[in-house]
């Protein structure tokens, strides 16, 4: 079952000792299969930059990260764990500023370095308050180890704190939607795929090495994956640039994660072994499926940008003509990330969902009065999900091109640009039809998480069900074939005329006439607008012949503006405020110390 | 494996698809013939869309040189979406022949699939008023499957079970004893969702003629012949599927003899037909921006549902 590897490390208190254990193993698998994939795609991506720059930089600091990803998910020492870390921290960075030509793309490498770092500080404290407790540096013996409530819950937060900041956890995310735009596709797609679940793996981690939590535990991670979920779902619907709105995305998608864990917790410590090993096991899943369907949609929006030379949606459409393929493989991913059936994110929220309903059946009030609220968050995530990617799929790839494409070179489906999409997509559509393997490798991971022994009849209470899903997915794809076959039955010899679009007898003067995504996503941002910081400038034409009017509207985030913008204008000031107070004489300083030695010598002969 | 029970089940589900195809054009067209007596019209008769569906069947179809595969691949979807549906709902006497714990969550999602591939065709067609549907529909359904959730919520803690034969089944008439109060706000709340997903008045009106208003007759404009008739097909039926949750908890009467639960079935859905009609006749429909208003009046109908369920129970 499990494997350890060890190797003779001259760092002090460093072992290097390598576990696989039901945990690390999907994460492992999550890793290889994007790490791969993304690979391919950046060979053919970096191409046209052949000779232009240092490529080969760029690949060096690719294989450390790769590296770094499988270390540390197989890492079982804390010095050897946070090497890993560090290394895949600073080689991130390497990678998100490959364009460092565009200042918006250094200054967002920059954000992200800090706020890794701001998280690192965290996990340094984390890790010697239980490496202090355990006296020991070995995840094993910390596992041994039996924490107080008050230290548990203050590691939890600390770990909340430190692994949050790299999952995007909110309102620790806002280096998140800078840094994804700004890197390449694979990296955008490596970022958002692994990179953030390197902070859930952690806390899973944690939750494995700590037996008893306080119980406030589990509902903090409930409420974090709530407020986490319904937040990123919104701001990525007030998006216009692609690559931003999928990166909000994974902010949903990892509540989506959070939600998951957070049941298996408040299973675990309500000592309900079902409740607790499901709600693992889904975040577990999810974390499988989201790397899948969010890489393949990343890799996808790197092609289209390629194409279209911008990142803005209202300026493209019409692309399913002229890229097929993309579209269609780009359609595979928006419809798993909806959690539609047929696709693997149906998978992983119909477990979160079973734990959900199991927890709301079973807990005393106040869990499964937070159950309600998970069920309930998780519903309208997926049905905002659903408006934000018909509109994505609407607009980037449906109706007619918003303006001319430049480039009349046909889709690059080169083995490079298409085999990465393809294997992404054929995985989205195996894990949802045919769920089995993913669903019991997880499943292991969430008893081995919740901290139960193994058991055929748990596994059955999930598997059951889920069988009976995939039955009916057969069903639909049955009925479906069926109406296909009656449509060319009914249609046979008749002419199919083809001409322009009816619209009410009134043809379209220009195709900028369409819907754009703005105002497609306009009732649910309307809504919502005081929360999203909405503003719109122009757009209402004056005088009594008005002529060209402009509306520009933009979302702002929250957490950014009032939370960190103002705590880092503090922070500056409050450092200038240091720096003038400076003592400039050398005679200050002599008395200073004199002062100060005085006050040692009262303190010491009180 | 035994062969006769799944023989049995495969005639089980031959025997739902002939019901809900059957008579949901027919609660259509009872709907239209009680709005016609209303406004003191005689009406088309009650059986006309068939007669309608019949003539889109064997018409062909047109299409636009704008749209893609997506187009002619949304009336197939959302036909065979809500026939997978159909599966999961008792219908009078016959049980569902899927049922599961969770079957619900396939449902809601199965019926979300179709609708990202409604929305989609709509944004297909490059016609702003077809998005301006599609965005209203889209945002329409955020609430309203809210709504849908909460109530399933609530019968979910009554029936202590996730399963939608069983929530609908056979503890309904012991909830109305003790749970009065929560089942008739979920019964009020589900009503409006039922009115709001199947696009009647007062949330979008079947039969209004302004493009601008529309919600749902906007998105199928520039359908035509077999793919209109499939998407008309495929409302009728949802709007049937929906009639056959909402009538086994308004009529919570198990006899057990098979012909008196078939007609106490169709008579229920008869009699919400008619409601629908009444409701359709004596109201406006709501301002497009009043819609919302409705539908979070509804998830707070379902929501003290749910507190009364907790509360005593």
């Amino acid at each position: 079952m499990e494997k350890t590897f060890h190797l003779p490390w001259q760092v002090p208190f460093g072992d290097f000792s390598l576990k696989l254990d039901p945990l690390s193993r999907v994460f492992l698998a999550t890793v290889i299969i994007l790490i791969v994939s993304a690979g391919i795609y950046g060979i053919g991506y970096l191409r046209r930059y052949a000779g232009k720059k240092p490529l080969g930089f760029h690949l060096f600091f690719y294989l450390v990260l790769s590296a770094a990803f499988a270390l540390i998910m197989t890492a079982h020492n804390i010095i050897l764990f946070l090497a890993a870390w560090e290394a895949m921290s600073i080689s991130t960075y390497f990678l998100i500023v490959f364009h460092d030509e565009k200042p918006s793309v250094r200054e967002a490498g920059f954000l992200y370095l800090i706020a890794t770092h701001c998280g690192t500080f965290c996990l340094l404290l984390m890790f010697f308050l239980m490496a202090s407790t355990a006296g020991s540096m070995d995840f094993s013996a910390i596992a041994r180890t039996s924490f107080s409530p008050a230290l548990a819950g203050a590691i939890f937060f600390l770990a909340l704190l430190g692994f949050g900041v790299k999952s995007g956890f909110l309102p620790f995310h806002i280096w998140l939607p800078q840094a994804h735009p700004a890197a390449p596709a694979h990296i955008s797609a490596l970022l958002s795929g692994i990179a953030i679940k390197t902070g859930i793996y952690g806390i899973c981690r944690v939750v494995w090495m700590i037996g008893v939590f306080p119980e406030w535990c589990g509902y903090a991670l409930l409420s974090i994956g709530v407020v986490s979920g319904i937040m990123g779902v919104l701001y990525a619907l007030g998006q216009h640039e692609i690559k931003r709105l999928l990166s909000y995305h994974s902010i949903e998608n990892i509540g989506i994660i959070a939600l998951g864990l957070g049941v298996g917790l408040l299973g675990r410590s309500h000592r309900m072994p079902f409740l607790s090993s499901v709600g693992f096991a889904g975040a577990i899943v999810h974390v499988f499926n989201h790397a899948l369907f969010k890489g393949l949609l990343f890799l996808g929006a790197g092609s289209v940008i390629q194409k279209t030379h911008t990142g803005e949606m209202d300026r493209m459409g019409g692309l399913a003509k002229t890229m097929p393929v993309v579209s269609t493989l780009f359609l595979v991913g928006a419809l798993a990330i909806c959690g539609l059936p047929l696709f693997n994110g149906f998978i992983s929220e119909f477990i979160i969902y079973l734990g959900l309903f199991q927890g709301l059946l079973r807990l005393p009030l106040i869990g499964a009065v937070s159950c309600a609220v998970g069920i309930l968050s998780l519903v309208l995530m997926g049905a905002l999900a659903l408006v934000c990617f018909t509109k994505v799929y609407g607009t980037v790839f449906l109706g007619e091109p918003r303006r001319p494409i430049e480039s009349t070179d046909r889709e690059d489906t080169s083995f490079w640009a298409v085999v990465p999409l393809l294997v992404l997509a054929g995985l989205c559509v195996w894990v949802g039809l045919a769920p089995g393997t993913m669903v019991s490798l997880a499943f292991l991971g969430g008893e081995y998480l919740a901290h139960v022994e193994h058991s055929a009849i748990m596994i059955e209470k999930v598997m059951v069900p889920l069988s009976m899903v995939i039955g009916s997915s057969f069903i639909f794809l049955a009925v479906v074939s069926g109406l296909v076959f009656l449509r060319r039955v009914l249609l046979r010899g008749r002419s199919m005329p083809v001409s322009q679009t009816w619209s009410c007898g009134f043809s379209q003067v220009t195709p900028r006439f369409q819907y754009t995504s703005s105002s497609f996503a306009r009732p649910v941002v309307d809504l919502v607008k005081s929360l999203l910081f909405l503003r719109r400038h122009g757009g209402r034409p004056s005088g009594f012949f008005p002529g060209k009017a402009h509306v520009h509207s933009a979302v702002h985030d929250a957490s950014e503006e009032i939370l960190f913008r103002p705590l880092f204008v503090w922070l500056t000031n409050f450092s200038k405020r240091i720096d003038d107070s400076r003592i400039r004489h050398t005679q200050m300083y002599l008395m200073y110390i004199f002062l100060f030695l005085i006050f040692l010598l009262v303190w010491k002969l009180k | 494996m035994d062969i006769k029970p799944m023989l049995m089940n495969v005639f089980l589900v031959f025997v739902h698809w002939s019901i809900v195809l059957l008579f949901s054009p027919l609660f259509i067209g009872v709907i239209a013939k009680v709005k016609a007596i209303f406004a003191g019209k005689a009406g088309p008769p009650v059986f006309q869309p068939y007669f309608d569906l019949a003539k889109l069947f064997r018409k062909h179809s047109v299409y636009s040189r704008t749209t893609t595969w997506v187009f002619r691949g949304a009336p197939i979807v959302s036909f065979a979406a809500v026939l997978v549906l159909s599966l999961v709902i008792p219908l009078g006497m016959f049980k569902a022949p899927v049922q599961f714990p969770g079957d619900l969550l396939l449902a809601v999602y199965i019926l979300s699939l179709a609708r990202f591939f409604m929305i989609s065709a709509a944004m297909d067609t490059g016609l702003s008023l077809e998005g301006m549907g599609a965005s209203r529909e889209a945002f329409f359904s955020c609430l309203s499957e809210l709504a849908l959730f909460m109530n399933f919520i609530t019968l979910a803690l009554l029936a202590h079970n996730i399963s939608l034969s069983r929530m609908i089944g056979a503890d309904i008439p012991m909830s109305w004893r003790t749970f009065g109060p929560a089942l008739l706000l979920v019964v009020a709340s589900f009503f409006i969702v039922l009115l709001a997903e199947n696009c009647r008045i007062p949330v979008d009106d079947p039969d209004t003629h302004l493009e601008l208003t529309m919600v749902h007759e906007v998105m199928i404009l520039e359908h035509s012949g077999v793919d209109l008739a499939y998407m008309l097909y495929a409302a009728a039926a949802k709007l049937f599927i929906f009639a056959g949750i909402l009538v086994p908890i308004i009529i919570p009467v198990h006899t057990g003899h098979p012909v008196t639960e078939s007609i106490l079935f169709l008579g229920g859905t008869l009699g919400l037909a008619i409601l629908v009609g009444i409701v359709e006749s004596s109201m406006a429909r709501l301002r497009l921006n009043r819609v919302r208003n409705l539908l979070l009046f509804s998830f707070a109908l379902a929501f003290f549902g749910f507190v009364v369920t907790k509360w005593r129970g």
